[in-house]
């Protein structure tokens, strides 16, 4: 039986061995994640069939779960794990060619650490040690987004770092008030108590908490620094930080919400914050010239659409969010890539300099129209699924209200159209000013968006392969008692 | 022979189309041509069979059907065959340009969309294969370029408004009734309320009447049809739209049922008479728009939106008879629609992309076969005698006086004169008059365009003389929705008030003609003179400077000039407009200044309390 | 007099958050929003801190000398503020530095200047 500790330590040893593989070859240090993605992704399948019997708590030092830090591998922490491990070594196989300058051994340990992070974020069963991986996951993407050192990266990570870090007051503010009521940090031990609590002393942790959270998940309106962020990162890194960093902090969000406060009351505030976020963001990303900012904002308008699905807290609304999260993983992280060599080859980040990219990059092209058209649902790609399940949970509601907030969700979704639909017309069907030359991106850069477009067609042809894990995963969300009783046994 | 085979060949070929492109051009083009024709002769197949079953399991526990009935069969037939007849006009009209292998791919796949359309039997398959028409068709109105590119973002954007009121539709019915299975969801779809089922058939209609343009959501349609290469305007016009006529017919006489769908509302307020008054509406203004058109496909398009509002109008007014005639001038105006869109490709192609019908003219000598065709085209679309066109017409018009409608009637009547002013102005200007200059060594027309011209031509004389060969299949298809059933002969219809009979006209007309013959004869022989001696007294006057094309119907212009603007087509524009300036606007909170952003943290959290505080909600 | 003795540690650990909040929301030159981020993060671990102390408490540390372990403070904060301290240390570091590349970019350190990226 392989443990899930493997997925943390595995990764975080090499991260720190690299520096050491650096005095030996320069070369061998770009592989080291793609050795250490493809191990996670290995032990993550194998762990799949195993969790989805029963979910597996690792007591790290031997202390029984209210004591010590333990893991918690259920269908979700599996899931999340196997989704950062596929989009770790898609990009780490991408970044082998695309990161050509600056210091690559510094690269590569924090991209290694950042999916660390994130793979303890979704494992941990503490919420303090939630708190530490998700200080790895931002500080090591801080870094990453200042990678390039050039105006925009370093203005950009400033600001994130100030906001991120003030969100990380609040949350560690928070859990320290969470200690102070229960004497407890096991995200089960909270669960099990939290209801002993009089309702306002929950209520300020809960608040910061999901502050603190909610700045990583994106959740307007704290996700000012994403733009800026996922613009300025090199195009590998906004691929992760769109494709995972996100997913992972609205995931804590959601553990939180529902499995340590378990309280069904705040549900339609999220419900309209979702909206605002999908509106909003949809709106921006309309109005952009900039490649990269365009997706970036439409990232923030996916987070809203998964915040919208996973507040309405049926089995089928999570299971719907949860799909969403993952085909916004495939799409966007697809997008970002495509994107990252036409930009590379046009020398300009301008939707109005890729012009005529479909005659010099027709893969590329291709890639980047394919991840569109499934984030914007379009069938036979992946986005499909997933909302038709979300748009089946909110009609399901049975509610006049669910009924017109489902149709503000498509409303963002013909918005999310037009601008996706503008930049396809770009790359095809306008004469680009500059050579034509045929000028592909090399196969490294090729080879993650064919498994990245392959997974979004399958998955969108044959969902069935993700359903069942979905389904289980949104139980774990939706049955705290399950959990708790799972992990204090 | 299966369905789920049919359909694997449709795809499947348009992507193998596409590969052998890649090797060379003429695998391309003869594989794209067998594709097709293959697709016809299994269609031409599967004739009077039902089939229904379930061929994918896969999808979210969702069963997908294909499924085929008389109804069915007749759109399919029709794709195919224009879609084949389209293929083989684009072997010369695209051999030259470039990215043909994306064009041929497009064109198979949305063949192969509609196709899958037509022959799904659960809504979930209906939806996606209308998603993967949708967005293929923007990709091939796009590729003309230029101003292409803003037709294709109309479209698109129009396309997804209405996809997604169907999406809600679709999910709705799925809540409802547990099953998208269309027979099933039509056998339990009495149980439902009639406000439920008003509102499922108005986000429904939304989807079908912006794919299929009636009124209030026709704006995309004619920069669309103006600007996607000519073969497809062929079949965006002659069938594309028509998914949207064939969504109408299967949610009002299979799923509802006309039982259900005549008593929602009453009088004036009728959900059918207000789609009867839409597409009355649709006939009246945008023929007259059609009038005023100088660029050929433009003139053509707006027609198309007229003839739609027939169709509308004939499946909306739901008596047999008018049914019949709604069916069937769908069936109609694929066949003289999507001639017309090619004889103009066939112009279009050989003057080097000209459609303006104020610098043609005098093609008649130079382009035999396509005057031929236009003709016989015109001849339809306004309905004449001996031509498929008048039978269709002539059902609608019957239905609506017998059934005392002054209004209806009077719409439809009236459109037809609006169908003549343009289709002679059509005509006139390609064909007759004066030949410019520029266009004196235009060569006719290549034997690829020709054909689908001559075929389409014969296919609307044969069904105008003989209609009663697709009046059975309709009849069939009437019968199937519960209608009662026409007597239907091989040349009309027959019955107490005002039986058809084609070949009485026929014998008519044939007479008819024979006399003014003899009367030619007997008569002095004429003279022929040039063409510009008539003009100026003969007096010389330099070619090229007198023109009479350019304001064809003056007078008439002007006078309705002023009532025919596009009032819908503007607002949609400035609604675009609105939205730009709020998105541009809303991201105005994003300042930059990392003070605000921390200050947005804050006011996060404060807000949280606030709420609590107040409301105490958790 | 008591509550104040009782809790003058909150008070402090509030204090120290509010002011490195209102210094980062008023203050526009980076390294003061800079040296807002570490007061506020001061406060927090004063916070954490003083969630497990007892008044008069001893270090806890299980020895032969120890008598009476519930006058022992709660370990298990300091612990947390350790972990925090550390990762409060990075940030500033990392900060820092950014601020270093940030004033050769732009030669100003207020960030009122520094909003190329935005909207």
């Amino acid at each position: 039986m392989v443990s899930p500790v493997l997925l943390i330590v595995v990764p975080l040893g090499l991260a720190f061995a690299i520096p050491l593989f650096g005095f030996i070859s320069k070369r061998i240090v770009k592989y080291i994640p793609i050795a250490a993605f493809a191990f996670n992704l290995a032990v993550a399948l194998l762990l799949i069939p195993e969790v989805l019997k029963h979910p597996i708590v690792v007591r790290i030092g031997g202390f029984p779960p209210p004591f010590g830090i333990n893991l918690v591998a259920g269908p979700v922490g599996v899931l999340f794990s196997v989704l950062i491990a596929v989009a770790g070594l898609l990009v780490a196989i991408y970044a082998l060619t695309y990161i050509k300058e600056g210091s690559k051994e510094k690269y590569h340990m924090l991209y290694l650490l950042l999916l660390t992070g994130a793979t303890g974020v979704v494992l941990t069963g503490d919420i303090f040690n939630l708190f530490v991986f998700f200080e790895i996951l931002c500080i090591s993407s801080y870094a990453l987004v200042a990678y390039i050192g050039d105006r925009a990266g370093i203005e950009s990570a400033i600001k994130y770092l100030i906001q991120g870090a003030v969100g990380s007051s609040f949350l560690l503010i928070g859990i320290g008030l969470l200690y102070g009521l229960f004497g407890t940090l096991n995200m089960a031990d909270l669960a099990q108590h939290i209801e002993s609590a009089s309702p306002i002393s929950v209520f300020v942790p809960m608040v910061l908490i999901i502050t603190g959270l909610g700045i990583e998940a994106a959740i307007f309106p704290l996700n000012a620094w994403l733009p800026d962020a996922h613009s300025s990162a090199p195009s590998s890194i906004s691929a992760i930080l769109s494709g995972i960093a996100i997913e992972v902090g609205l995931y804590a969000v959601v553990r939180v919400i529902f499995t340590i406060f378990g309280v069904s009351s705040i549900f339609m505030f999220l419900v309209f914050l979702g909206i605002l976020t999908l509106l909003i963001g949809e709106m921006c990303a309309f109005s952009q010239k900039n490649i990269k900012r365009m997706l970036a904002y439409s990232s923030i308008g996916q987070i809203g659409l998964i915040v919208f699905a996973m507040a309405m807290a049926t089995s089928l609304a999570v299971t719907g969010g949860l799909f969403q999260l993952v085909s916004h993983t495939l799409g966007k992280s697809l997008l970002f890539l495509a994107v990252g060599y036409m930009i590379y080859r046009s020398g300009s980040m301008e939707i109005s300099s890729l012009e005529g990219m479909g005659k010099r990059m027709p893969l590329t092209s291709l890639a980047f129209t394919i991840g569109a058209f499934s984030i914007v649902g379009l069938p036979p790609f992946v986005g499909f699924p997933s909302k038709f399940l979300i748009v089946q949970a909110a009609l399901a509601k049975e509610a006049v209200l669910f009924t017109g907030l489902i149709g503000l969700v498509l409303l963002g979704t013909v918005i999310e159209g037009a601008y996706f639909f503008r930049v396809v017309q770009a790359l095809y069907f306008k004469k680009g000013n500059g050579d034509s030359e045929r000028n592909e991106a090399p196969v490294t850069g090729l080879i993650p968006m064919f498994i990245f477009v392959t997974l979004i067609i399958v998955i969108g042809i044959y969902p069935k392969l993700l359903t069942d894990v979905l389904n289980s995963a949104a139980s774990e969300f939706l049955n705290r008692i399950d959990y708790i009783r799972s992990v204090i046994g | 022979m299966s369905l789920e085979f049919l359909l694997a060949i449709a795809f499947g070929g348009s992507l193998f189309t596409y590969v052998l492109g890649k090797i060379s051009s003429k695998l391309r083009e003869s594989f794209a041509v067998l594709i097709s024709l293959t697709l016809v002769v299994m269609i031409v197949c599967l004739y009077g069979k039902t089939i229904e079953k379930s061929f994918y399991f896969g999808f979210l526990g969702l069963p997908l059907i294909l499924r085929t009935n008389m109804l069915s069969w007749l759109f399919a037939i029709a794709i195919s065959v224009l879609g084949s007849l389209s293929v083989i006009f684009s072997l010369s009209y695209i051999k030259n340009r470039e990215r043909a292998d994306f064009y041929y791919l497009m064109l198979l796949l949305i063949n192969a969309a509609m196709l899958g359309i037509v022959l799904s039997g659960d809504l979930l398959s209906f939806f996606i294969f209308w998603e993967i028409m949708s967005w293929s068709t923007f990709l091939l109105i796009s590729y003309n370029r230029g101003a292409a590119l803003a037709a294709g973002m109309k479209y698109i954007i129009m396309s997804t408004v209405g996809s997604m009121a169907m999406l809600i539709g679709v999910i709705s019915i799925y809540t409802t009734y547990g099953t998208l299975n269309i027979s099933e969801i039509a056998a339990s779809s009495n149980l439902a309320s009639s406000g439920y089922i008003l509102s499922i058939l108005i986000l429904f209609f939304t989807a079908f009447g912006i794919k299929n343009a009636i009124l209030p959501f026709h704006s995309w349609l004619p920069s669309a049809h103006a600007e996607a290469p000519s073969p497809f305007s062929s079949i965006l016009s002659g069938i594309l739209i028509k998914m949207g006529t064939y969504g109408f017919i299967l949610f009002i006489y299979v799923i509802v049922g006309l039982n259900k769908f005549l008593n929602l509302g009453h009088g004036v307020l009728s959900f059918r008479y207000i789609l009867c008054i839409l597409g009355a509406l649709t006939i009246l203004i945008p023929t007259f728009i059609a009038v005023l058109q100088d660029d050929a496909k433009k003139l053509l398009a707006w027609s198309t939106i007229g003839q739609a509002g027939y169709i509308i109008l004939g499946i909306a007014f739901g008596t047999s008879v008018s049914v019949a005639g709604g069916i069937f001038h769908f069936f109609n105006h694929a066949v003289f629609k999507g001639l017309l869109f090619l004889v103009v490709g066939a112009v279009e192609y050989r003057t080097n992309g000209i459609r303006d019908l104020n610098s043609l003219g005098g093609l008649i000598k130079k382009m035999p076969i396509a005057f031929i065709g236009a003709l016989i085209g015109i001849c339809g679309l306004i309905g004449l005698p001996l031509t498929n066109g008048f039978v269709s017409k002539w059902l609608i018009y019957k239905t609506l006086i017998l059934e005392q409608s002054p209004f209806l009637a009077f719409a439809a009547l009236f459109g037809t004169w609006g169908t003549i002013l343009y289709s002679y102005k059509l005509i006139h200007n390609i064909f007759l008059g004066q030949l410019p200059e520029k266009y004196r060594d235009i060569q006719k027309s290549p034997f690829s365009m020709q054909l689908p011209i001559i075929v389409l031509s014969f296919a609307i004389l044969l069904f105008g003389i003989l209609p009663g060969i697709p009046l059975k299949v309709i009849n069939a298809i009437g019968v199937s929705f519960g209608l009662e059933s026409l007597s239907v002969t091989l040349w009309g219809i027959a019955s107490e008030t005002g039986a058809l009979n084609t070949i009485n006209l026929f014998v008519a007309i044939l007479v008819g003609c024979i006399v003014v013959a003899f009367i030619f004869k007997a008569g002095q022989k004429a003279i022929s003179v040039g063409q510009e001696d008539n003009y100026a007294a003969g007096a010389a006057i330099p070619k090229d400077k007198y023109h009479y094309t350019v304001d064809f119907y003056n007078p008439l212009y002007r006078m309705i000039t002023p009532y025919l603007k596009d009032f819908i087509d503007a607002f949609y524009m400035k609604l675009a407009g609105w939205t730009q300036n709020l998105c541009s606007g809303v991201r105005r909170i994003y300042t930059g200044y990392v003070g605000h952003y921390v200050m947005y943290i804050v006011l996060f959290v404060a807000l949280l309390i606030f709420i609590q505080v107040k409301w105490s909600l958790w | 007099m008591t509550f104040l003795h009782d809790y003058i540690y909150y008070i402090g650990a509030f204090g120290l958050i509010f002011i490195g909040l209102f210094i980062m929301l008023v203050k526009h030159n980076l390294i003061k929003v800079i040296i807002g981020l570490s007061i506020l993060e001061t406060g927090v671990n004063l916070f954490l801190i003083a969630v497990g102390y007892i008044s008069k408490g001893t270090a806890p540390i299980f020895s032969n000398s120890a008598v009476e372990s519930e006058r022992m403070v709660d370990p298990v904060p300091q612990a947390l503020v350790l972990t925090a301290i550390v990762i409060g240390v990075a940030v500033l570091a990392l900060a820092l530095s950014l601020a270093i590349r940030l004033y050769h970019h732009y030669g100003v350190l207020d960030l009122r200047k520094i909003k190329e990226q935005r909207w």
